[in-house]
């Protein structure tokens, strides 16, 4: 499975103050972009450019969660978009598809809950990179993107 | 057609707006929001719009009316707030794929204060 994302280039940085965004802006409007999710011949990427990153990573990061303890099936809804994911545990697998797209594919559960820690990591990794106040966001910091011992 | 539609409904919405006006802040930040993802000329993928004709006063009167009669549920994975799903019945706009779309989907904050509202 290749779970990446890219944050677009027209993102008004400017908009928010991330020293000081509340939750609904860190979910809502900071850090948007592509998803991008494929396997093999299945794209069940969303290239909208305004999807939020930080909200997408932390809602991969419940999903994964759920269905690693006692959860059969998850759904990711889009912020902004009736579009969904669906997550569904069968055996030791993960089976994804969107309602946006056809087709499915599956992937084990302990590599999809592994990727799902990555993407946060990579992504919490850019953002204080390029945006060192959002590190200094003590909303942000509670997200612990990169994990719990951050 | 979508905006004859609208047009009409226009009306009849207006008490519902007034009448919870004191539960939904709609800010001028999430008017600006919902104009660049969901009005009929936004370029953004992926998402629903409204029908040409939407105006700033109609939007509110659609969330009023959204808000007093739509069913209610708890925002997922842990994003703060609730949202508002009804259907008018009629269309209200296009979907993501371009179908005609009959509902309304309202999203607040904690604080009963509108992030996003669109059509589906």
């Amino acid at each position: 499975m290749h779970l990446d994302y890219q944050i677009s280039e027209d993102w008004d940085e400017s908009s928010t103050d991330l020293a000081t965004a509340d939750e609904t802006d860190l979910r809502y409007f900071a850090a948007t972009g592509d998803i991008i999710l494929r396997e093999g011949e299945i794209d069940l990427s969303a290239r909208w450019g305004w999807i939020p990153l930080i909200d997408f990573a932390l809602a991969l990061r419940e999903i994964a969660e759920a269905l690693s303890e006692s959860g059969e099936s998850e759904t990711f809804e889009f912020t902004d978009s009736d579009a969904t994911i669906r997550f569904d545990k069968r055996a030791q697998d993960v089976v994804i598809s969107a309602s946006y797209v056809p087709g499915e594919f599956g992937v084990p559960l302990m590599v999809f809950r592994e990727q799902a820690e990555d993407f946060g990591r990579r992504l919490d990794r850019e953002l204080r990179a390029k945006r060192p106040a959002l590190g200094l966001n003590p909303v942000y910091q509670d997200f612990k993107l990169s994990g719990l011992s951050d | 057609m979508v905006a004859l539609h609208l047009g009409a409904w226009q009306i009849k919405a207006q008490d519902a707006t007034e009448a919870v006006a004191d539960r939904v802040i709609i800010t001028q930040r999430a008017i600006r929001h919902i104009q660049e993802r969901h009005w009929p000329d936004s370029p953004a993928q992926g998402a629903g719009k409204f029908s040409p004709g939407i105006t700033e006063n109609s939007l509110k009167q659609l969330v009023g009316e959204a808000v007093t009669n739509g069913r209610m549920r708890r925002n997922t994975h842990g994003r703060p707030g609730q949202l508002y799903e009804y259907d008018f019945g009629h269309p209200i706009g296009i979907t993501m794929d371009g179908r005609p779309a009959y509902r309304l989907r309202v999203v607040v904050n904690r604080w009963n204060q509108l992030i996003t509202a669109f059509p589906f």
